[in-house]
């Protein structure tokens, strides 16, 4: 699937301006330098009130350098590209080398890289007539589905982002970024003035195009009839309680709960309860965790990390057992391992970190069916909103946005104030069945870390966990 | 030389009209900032940056159009305005679209000084030698005290300007100082962590790097060993940093837009004893030395004093200039915005007022119950007004503090929970811009075993 390829844009800055930009970042005797170079178009519309209410664009571009001296990082950037502010910026990151060093000059050569997800039209040069229309056709859809829908916003956002990193060790990769996100967000009213919600939306690295099978009125009717189906909602139990979660999107959970605990940072400082633990049991057998950034059109793929090194497919955990953490360069070179092409950042304003891409929880044996029919009394978690994870303690909780009770194996009546909560490696000790059903999300993942956002994908199949801590107010009798 | 950013606002502003819109509007934010993190005694890294951008908002016969930009050379200046004026024919047309009116785009007031040249000029070696007198601070209070996530020290300087066509012109400088300790705690299996912060536009108001790095350090050790509790209904005591957390989901709620939307569920409130007399809940913009004081907001309108709850009353919602349009009253110079953002409404220094009782006071009161000093997840539905979050924190028996608990949820309806806050401190503090003493509800649901 993937094709090598070299890239057609003209470049974000020149090669020889790139090598004297590494050779004024190294001159106080540095170890390593690296330039990062960003441009950033991106569009957003935004309809609410059945109204196209803005239409808006940004373009945002600038530089960042690195220098590494020992294990000490400087970081300069500037949003100016002109050749002052660039060597301002390499002169600054310089100084965290004490040294007197002396003049070098330093060659880079262009790498060729893979493509995931090569679109022949970027995403900034689709007219935003195109664009409007999508959203005009969610907001109609979500309220021809039921009138109890009361208020939808739908929003369209996209971004087309060019990268080019340069560092001493003689790499050069530049990048093409598209990304798109078309999302609906339904408030649906009740008979007795309750409300509630519906979200639902997609997209990823993918062309225009995309949006003429996963259409706008799929993604409006789904947000709507979370919203509808759950109007009557009764207070969830609290206590611990059977859940079952389903495939795609539920993968949040996943991610939250154990995958950044598999960031080489947190393992490098001992402080993630995964540190130390290399092949060892960690989940339950039926376990297998997998980062892969090389997935077709994937919202959290990558040709290339943000310091120039190709994203690959990594398990992380096999049959429940440890195998591997996400690296980025500088974690990676402390802890005498190689780069795991895991190295992200938000923007040329921040250092790279490890972070996943996309995350999965390979799929397993059982049918969705098999699953349900396997619970006697518990908890189907059909939408998940937000959720967090405390890395140390493992503590993570999630807010269930569509949740129905589980009645001797069949989804019974709607609950709401669902909120799980655990710590990461035991609620994956206590998966009790896998399924076998798709597992990708459809491309609605943003992930938080130090303050830099990045799009991932998350995904689990059908998934069937014990003695599950689920808030909520209504205090329950027995099991 | 320096660019006269005032009178570029006010160029491009002129652009944009020449161009076909009727109203425009052009913020400008310039700011730098340095940061430093240590560990074990070593610089771990040291950032420095400037940065800047642009923000054009135009209405053309009635329509919203927005661009923004990083890139200040002319020919990207003049095509990105260009850029906003074409965008509004995508939207559509809305009699409530518009710039703030002229009338309420005037009487700032005096929001005194904001700026602290100790701040601008500060040295780099004053913020690793802080880092580090934190992480050996830290490392002191107990041997436990393994490692630390992150600690360090900051600093950000920054100007902003803006042009609205509807007769007003302003700027101002701001600053502030920061430090942060995320310490981990280490025992057996287990590991703990917390985090202790402050912010400070002027650095002798700044916490001593000492007291930041103990009391991060405090925090973490004394949840070594945490457990599950049994579900239970008991008492529940939020510390400050936490009721600050619940006073900004109340301030969420009394968004205008939401509020006009009937997405929140103080919607149908406004005038209506919702909380005890004890409870007052201000917004203020003025408020002196404040890290969110500023003259003006991000469209141009003065900011001001709102008091949201009042007594236990709901007596004002939070508006920008469009939803005070719509809702047929006007902005409470609420709107917030960077420059790649549209103005939205937001908050400036909110905060709860102090009770009369210490903290450990209110502790003493409760025989068991639960003292909640971290929460985990979003948890507040503004829609609907549940509230369930992820909550550590320290149980509470016969009036003291005695076993660190995780891994539960407190629950309850925000409206029930104003109503049954029955207790609240003297311990009012800011340490950035949201604020609020200790409070204690009468009864929580406390989801565990």
């Amino acid at each position: 699937m993937a094709k090598t390829t070299s890239s057609h844009t003209p470049t974000l800055l020149s090669v020889p301006l790139i090598e004297r930009l590494l050779s004024a970042a190294m001159e106080k005797g540095g170890e390593f330098a690296e330039v990062y170079v960003e441009r950033n178009e991106s569009c957003a519309v935004v309809l609410e009130e059945k109204k196209v209410k803005s239409a808006q664009a940004g373009l945002s571009q600038g530089v960042g350098v690195r220098v590494i001296a020992g294990s000490k990082v400087g970081y300069a950037y500037s949003d100016d590209l002109d050749d002052e502010a660039l060597f301002r910026a390499a002169r600054t990151a310089a100084l965290i080398a004490q040294g007197g060093g002396s003049e070098q000059a330093f060659n880079v050569a262009r790498t060729a890289l893979p493509t995931f997800y090569r679109l022949v039209t970027p995403l900034a040069n689709v007219g935003v007539e195109e664009k409007v229309a999508l959203v005009v056709r969610a907001n109609k859809a979500a309220h021809a589905y039921d009138k109890r829908v009361k208020q939808v916003i739908a929003t369209y956002a996209d971004s087309t982002k060019r990268v080019l990193v340069a560092n001493t060790q003689g790499r050069l990769a530049e990048d093409t970024q598209d990304l798109c996100r078309l999302a609906t967000h339904v408030v649906a009213e009740g008979k007795k003035g309750d409300r509630r919600t519906g979200f639902y939306g997609g997209g990823g690295r993918v062309p225009f195009s995309h949006f003429d099978t996963f259409t706008p009125e799929l993604v409006a009717t789904e947000a709507a009839r979370q919203a509808v189906q759950t109007l009557g909602a009764s207070d969830a139990k609290a206590g611990q309680q059977t859940v079952v979660l389903a495939p795609g999107w539920s993968g949040i959970l996943l991610h939250e709960a154990v995958g950044h605990g598999l960031e080489a940072d947190f393992i490098r400082k001992g402080t993630s309860l995964f540190a130390g633990k290399e092949n060892q049991k960690v989940a339950s057998d039926l376990v297998t965790v997998i980062d892969d950034g090389t997935v077709a059109n994937a919202r959290g793929s990558l040709n290339v990390d943000d310091e120039g090194n190709p994203a690959q497919f990594k398990v992380l955990i096999e049959r429940g057992v440890l195998k591997g953490f996400m690296y980025d360069a500088l974690n990676a070179k402390l802890m005498g391992h190689s780069s795991s092409g895991s190295g992200r950042r938000e923007s040329f304003k921040h250092l790279p970190l490890p972070r996943m891409t996309n995350t999965y929880l390979a799929p397993g044996e059982s049918t969705h069916d098999e699953i349900l029919h396997s619970v006697d009394s518990g908890i189907y978690c059909a939408h998940f909103g937000g959720g967090q994870v405390d890395i140390t303690n493992g503590n993570f909780v999630f807010e269930v946005s569509e949740a129905y009770e589980i009645h001797k194996g069949k989804v019974g009546r709607p609950l709401k104030g669902v909120t799980l909560i655990g710590v990461g490696p035991e609620a994956l000790k206590n998966v009790s069945m896998v399924g076998n059903d798709p597992m990708p999300d459809p491309g609605l993942g943003t992930c938080g870390k130090d303050g830099q956002s990045v799009p991932v994908g998350v995904g689990l199949p059908t998934l069937r966990i014990d003695n599950m801590t689920v808030g909520g107010t209504r205090l329950g009798g027995g099991a | 030389m320096s660019t006269d950013y005032q009178a570029l606002a006010k160029k491009l502003m002129a652009r944009a009209k020449k161009k076909g819109a009727q109203q425009a509007e052009v913020f400008i934010e310039v700011g730098r900032e340095a940061s430093v993190r240590v560990r074990d005694g070593e610089i771990e890294d040291l950032t420095q940056a400037t940065s800047k951008g642009v923000g054009v908002r135009v209405f053309v016969k009635k329509r919203l159009g927005f661009a923004w930009t990083s890139d200040f050379t002319e020919g990207s200046l003049n095509a990105f305005v260009d850029r906003a004026v074409a965008l509004a024919g995508a939207a559509a047309p809305n009699t409530l679209n518009g710039l703030p009116d002229r009338s309420d785009l005037r009487g700032h007031h005096d929001v005194g000084a904001l700026f602290d040249p100790k701040v601008a000029n500060l040295r780099p070696e004053w913020k690793i030698e802080a880092a580090i007198e934190m992480e050996k601070a830290g490392k002191s209070v107990d041997p436990r005290i393994k490692t630390f996530e992150s600690v360090g020290a900051g600093e950000s300087v920054s100007e902003v300007y803006l042009a609205s066509s509807e007769g007003f012109t302003g700027g101002y400088q701001g600053t502030y100082a920061y430090l942060f300790a995320v310490p981990v705690a280490a025992e057996g299996d287990q590991l703990q962590t917390s985090y202790w912060v402050d912010y400070k536009r002027f650095l002798d108001k700044l916490d001593s790097p000492e007291a930041v790095g103990k009391e991060a350090a405090r925090r973490a050790v004394r949840m070594l060993g945490a457990k599950k509790v049994k579900s239970q209904r008991v008492p529940v005591i939020f510390d400050p940093m936490m009721a600050a957390s619940f006073v900004g989901s109340i301030a969420s709620a009394a968004n205008g837009d939401a509020v006009f939307k009937q997405s929140s569920f103080l919607a149908s409130k406004l005038g209506e004893k919702i909380a005890p007399d004890t409870v007052t809940i201000v917004d203020d913009g003025l408020l002196k030395d404040g890290i969110a004081t500023s003259p003006f907001d991000g469209e141009g309108v003065p900011t001001r004093t709102t008091r949201l709850v009042d007594r236990g009353v709901l007596s004002a919602f939070l508006y920008d200039a469009f939803t005070a349009r719509k809702a047929k009253t006007h902005s409470t110079g609420n709107a917030s915005r960077g420059y790649r953002t549209m103005p939205h409404i937001g908050t400036n220094n909110l905060y709860l007022e102090a009770g009369s009782q210490s903290p450990e006071a209110i502790i003493k009161g409760v025989k068991n119950g639960f003292y909640v000093t971290a929460m985990l997840g979003h948890g507040a539905n503004m829609v609907t007004g549940e509230f369930s979050r992820g909550a550590n924190g320290l149980w509470i028996e016969n009036g003291e503090l005695t076993r660190p608990v995780q891994e539960v949820t407190v629950a309850g309806k925000l409206l029930d929970m104003l109503q049954s806050i029955d207790a609240i401190g003297n311990d009012l503090t800011f340490r950035g811009n949201t604020a609020a003493p200790t409070i204690r509800f009468k009864e929580l649901t406390v989801s565990g075993e």
